[in-house]
């Protein structure tokens, strides 16, 4: 009880500390740009998309600035309750009609939740504790037993079966790629990561090989291999996606130029998945590398507050959002230029999306949390 | 390993992954840029095909037969429909239009993602109630495409053949062919496809938001050539009608036979007539029964409406297409054969006269007997009801006695087989056009099969392979003998045995023997005509072969059938011609098909016999005699031809 006690007392002792404000601003930077470039996409199509985002941006601001304040371990106590809501919520979807083949939808009237999206940032959070052993006066272990990955795996093979049950692959292999980049931070052993690794591999070929996936996820693979096929119009998706952005070439065609394929309306779902090829046509190699630096200062930061923390816990929160973050952008940008297949992951920040929005502004609001709380109080052991 | 080497080792990796991206992104911006751009700038065109209207088909008076009219049409441009869009547009098109899901799915893929094709023509009541739909059907619009349209009906039909879309072997065979511009099927809309068709032209502009915003200049579609035929509209209405009459004729004979007791196999259906210009070789009327109305296949023909054109055979065009055997018909060129070559009669018969070339014509004709001393008789068509007695090569065309050519035919195969003269009578026919297409301008046509010892052994090896090819009599096989015998050549002297031939050959054959030995091609099409009506060349008849006819032949043939018509077996037909029944000729034919068919009908009209001008052929198949049903067709357009007023079709006699 005592140990409670003294929790609570530093939760609220900044120590003097301020928010990390390179991240916040370039988190700021990059949801207008985001603004900008969905507004480029869609101004004469009659869909508010860039007003509704600029809905979703305020809440996620809000989100961020709440959870900031909130100190980060309150968590660790509640994660049983908010992992069983989390599970609750991905069962949820399979009970509403399914959009396109696809139960990924909670409709809410005003917009549709994605439980999947929320989800990544609590199993950060669970898996971040669950590898932090409990704040305690020892230290930290260097290398982790065998039946603690397990354990590890099993924890996000729950979530993540489910959301591959949707189907949305691309989220399941969000949950690898954090999982694995969390447990070699904790100190898995080289054979437990090519144990981890072997056995993602196994997965993916055991699901090509017995058909777990369905054919439209087969063919998104196929197009990477042969893009004159045109399985659903997938092949000329990325056709269009990879024309838009090289022929933006070095400088881009200019923002809102009339004449582009994006003025067109050539790139299909270009406000959401496809968001990268309105900043590659429109502002060119420049526009594109500016925002994959941006993305290389959140990364970053996001480790440099992983290398600070007050303890292991709050390291290994930061060093997951960061893993999530960069396999995002990945992901996303290797899609929209033809090095990745099309998974449906979209953009951090620019990709229009209320959940994956404010998902991302509560992941990074818990690490600038973990920023806030790093200084220890006197006395206080930093467990590394 | 410290937990700081693992996060910098961390975001090492991380940096990695995001410097890979960013190189890639040089890589199609920069190094890939310039050549993608130009692909992305091409790409923002949109290009609409401008359909070629299809040239004019008249007939030789400049009547219009086929033109093209403009009429709306629906669109599909893929670019504007989303690939989740795809199956509803489908269905709801599929209820509209009433096409097949199938079919639709079949054409939207084929088009391409971004291609754009005609679902097909609508009517005007249609095109104004999917413009007031397009909101719901993305991609959909209503473009104005030229259509064909048939102003004859059935009349000519096959002639004119019909359009359809080309099918997989055809684009393969020419992937220049657009896949939804439908091509000529069989008749000129076929042999002529490439002069009518012309060259679609293209439309290039962008579209943004909806509305045009650039347009580079178009590239204007040429129209077809259009056809003017050689035949007479008016003539070929007459053909036609003399046809179904025929036809009904037949049927009302064959009634009345039953009822007298007579064996009547089945119901006349079927029948074709060539009118051919002896001295051109132009056709001057074809027509085929049953046919078609090609307008039934504009814009589509449904499957149960070509179902029963199939059923009926109404797509098949009999006159150059169907091979029957010509029977007596083709007595007149064994008869010039005899008189040019000096075929030989056979030695040691009673009942022919060698030294005057008679033969005595009482219906029975013993075939020499056999190895095994059993011995064939042939009977002739008249046996049992009339002996003419001793006739010459006049008498015997006039009277069609088979006897007298089956004697020739003996005398040729005694005389010649195992020689190199073996085959004189059938080289002499394969000169006059039998054997081989004529190559008359349509399609479709077939060549017949002129029967040789050659020809019977090829068939021969073909069935020992397969013993149930059925196409020759197993008893042939026995022995090495038995395969061609001297009965097969007297049976092709008489047009029948394995003799097959078209109506066009045996016109074909008539004009050239007529006409002094001159065989050409036959032509349905005199001229090919721009959109302008000017002149782009003139399609004439190539001649295909000189064969010597002695001037003393020709003027004895076309005498004696002449004396076919006033005083032999078509006199009953053309009692009633008219003036100038002197300047007629023809020649009766009554083709046996099987034991349980009825004869083939046949008759070949010549006229002016003083300077023939006219070749007429009717076939009535499965019509019962020559004489009594297809002489009474053929008089009948004979009438018209020569400037008499056309009477009744009527019974003519019973005669071969």
């Amino acid at each position: 009880m005592t140990l409670l006690t003294r929790v609570r007392e530093v939760a609220v002792d900044r120590r003097g500390n301020s928010s990390d404000r390179i991240l916040f601003g370039t988190m700021l930077a990059l949801s207008g740009f985001g603004l900008l470039m969905i507004y480029s996409a869609t101004r004469d199509s009659g869909t508010f998309s860039m007003e509704r985002q600029m809905i979703f941006v305020a809440a996620g601001l809000i989100i961020y600035l709440v959870v900031s304040h909130i100190d980060y371990r309150e968590y660790r106590s509640m994660i049983p309750l908010i992992s069983v809501i989390t599970l609750l919520l991905l069962l949820a979807v399979f009970l509403f009609e399914p959009v396109n083949n696809v139960n990924r939808w909670i409709p809410l009237g005003f917009f549709n939740l994605q439980p999947a999206e929320f989800a990544k940032v609590v199993v950060i959070v669970m898996l971040a504790s669950f590898l932090a052993v409990p704040v305690s006066d020892q230290l930290m272990p260097r290398i982790l037993t065998w039946k603690k990955v397990l354990q590890a795996g099993g924890l996000v093979a729950v979530p993540a079966f489910l959301i591959y049950r949707q189907p949305d692959l691309g989220t399941t292999l969000v949950f690898a790629f954090i999982l694995f980049a969390m447990l070699f931070v904790s100190g898995a052993t080289w054979r437990q990561l090519v144990a981890i690794l072997g056995t993602v591999v196994a997965g993916i070929v055991a699901i090509f090989r017995f058909g777990l996936l369905s054919e439209y996820q087969l063919d998104r693979v196929r197009v990477l291999l042969d893009s004159s096929i045109d399985p659903q119009g997938i092949g000329y998706q990325l056709r269009q996606s990879k024309n838009a952005i090289g022929s933006g070439q070095l400088f881009g065609k200019g923002l809102f130029q009339e004449g582009t394929l994006t003025d067109f309306n050539y790139v299909p779902e270009q406000e959401t998945d496809f968001i990268f090829t309105a900043v590659g046509e429109q502002l060119g190699l420049i526009g594109g590398l500016l925002v994959i630096a941006a993305f290389a200062v959140i990364v970053w930061r996001l480790l440099v507050i992983a290398a600070n923390a007050r303890d292991r816990f709050g390291a290994l929160i930061a060093a997951g959002v960061a893993a999530m973050v960069t396999f995002h952008v990945f992901i996303n940008i290797g899609m929209t230029i033809g090095i990745m297949p099309v998974t449906g992951l979209p953009l951090p920040f620019l990709s229009q999306g209320g959940s994956f929005y404010m998902s991302m502004a509560l992941a990074l609001g818990i690490a600038n949390s973990v920023w806030l709380m790093r200084t220890p109080v006197p006395g206080e052991n930093q467990l590394t | 390993m410290k937990f700081a080497v693992r996060l910098s080792i961390l975001g090492i990796a991380f940096v990695a992954m995001l410097s890979i991206v960013g190189l890639r992104l040089w890589f199609v911006q920069v190094a890939e840029g310039p050549a993608i751009a130009l692909a992305a700038e091409e790409q923002t065109w949109i290009e609409k095909t401008a359909y070629a209207a299809r040239g004019d088909i008249f007939d030789a008076e400049g009547t219009l037969l086929a033109t093209s009219r403009i009429v709306p049409a629906v669109v599909v441009d893929r670019t504007f429909v989303q690939p989740e869009e795809r199956d509803g547009l489908i269905a709801t098109l599929s209820a509209l239009l009433s096409i097949s899901v199938e079919e639709l799915e079949h054409i939207y893929d084929e088009a391409g993602v971004n291609g754009d094709f005609q679902v097909t023509t609508v009517s005007n009541e249609m095109a104004y109630q999917i413009n007031e739909m397009l909101d719901e059907l993305p991609g959909v619009e209503i473009a104005k495409v030229p259509e064909r349209v048939y102003l004859a009906g059935p009349t000519l039909a096959h002639v004119i053949g019909y359009l359809g879309l080309p099918g997989v072997n055809e684009l393969e065979a020419d992937p220049s062919l657009p896949p939804d511009v439908r091509i000529g099927r069989f008749g000129v809309e076929s042999s002529y496809e490439e002069d009518l068709r012309g060259t679609s032209g293209t439309e290039e502009y962008r579209v943004r938001r909806g509305e045009k915003i650039d347009e580079r200049p178009a590239v204007q579609p040429v129209p077809g050539y259009s056809l003017i035929l050689t035949i007479d509209l008016e003539l070929q209405d007459l053909v036609e009608l003399a046809l179904e009459d025929g036809i009904a004729l037949s049927n009302s004979v064959k009634d009345a036979d039953r009822a007298a007791g007579g064996e009547v196999f089945g119901v006349t259906k079927k029948g074709a007539i060539v009118v051919l210009d002896a001295k051109t070789f132009d056709v001057m009327a074809l027509a085929a029964f049953p046919d078609f109305d090609p307008q039934l296949f504009v814009p589509s023909i449904s499957e149960e409406t070509f179902a029963d054109l199939i059923e009926r055979d109404g797509l098949f065009n009999r006159a150059i297409g169907g091979a029957y055997p010509p029977a007596s018909a083709f007595k007149p060129i064994t008869y010039t054969a005899i008189e040019e070559l000096n075929l030989p009669f056979p030695a040691d018969r009673d009942d022919v006269d060698l030294s005057n070339r008679l033969v005595d014509c009482d219906g029975r004709f013993i075939l020499p007997e056999l190895a095994d001393g059993s011995s064939q008789v042939k009977l002739d068509w008249y046996n049992g009801r009339i002996d003419f007695g001793w006739m010459d090569i006049h008498g015997a065309l006039q009277w069609s006695c088979n006897k007298f050519f089956w004697a020739a035919g003996l005398g040729t195969y005694q005389s010649y087989d195992g020689t190199i003269r073996e085959t004189v009578l059938q080289d002499w026919s394969m000169d006059l056009g039998y054997g081989s297409t004529t190559g008359v301008d349509l399609a479709g046509e077939t060549g017949g099969v002129v029967p040789s010892r050659e020809e019977f052994e090829r068939r021969a090896e073909i069935q020992r392979e397969n013993p149930d090819a059925g196409l020759l009599h197993p008893s042939r096989l026995e022995a090495e003998g038995n395969i061609w015998q001297g009965g097969d050549l007297m049976d092709f002297t008489i047009g029948q045995g394995a003799f097959t031939a078209t109506p066009l050959q045996l016109a074909v054959s008539y004009a050239s023997i007529v006409n002094g030995g001159r065989v050409y091609e036959p032509r349905v099409v005199s001229r090919i005509v721009d959109s302008s009506g000017d002149l782009v060349s003139t399609v004439d008849s190539p001649l295909v072969r000189r064969v010597d006819i002695s001037e003393e032949t020709r003027l004895s043939l076309l005498s004696d059938l002449n004396s076919v018509v006033t005083s032999g077996t078509a006199r009953e037909a053309f009692k009633d011609f008219g003036e100038g029944l002197a300047q007629i000729g023809g020649k009766t034919g009554t083709g046996q098909v099987s034991a349980n068919k009825d004869n083939h009908a046949w008759f070949v009209g010549v006229a002016p016999v003083s300077n023939p001008r006219y070749i007429v052929v009717v076939l009535i198949e499965e019509g019962g005699s020559g004489g009594r049903i297809a002489a009474p067709v053929a008089r009948h357009i004979l009438q018209y031809l020569v400037g008499n007023d056309p009477t009744p079709i009527v019974e003519g006699q019973e005669a071969d």
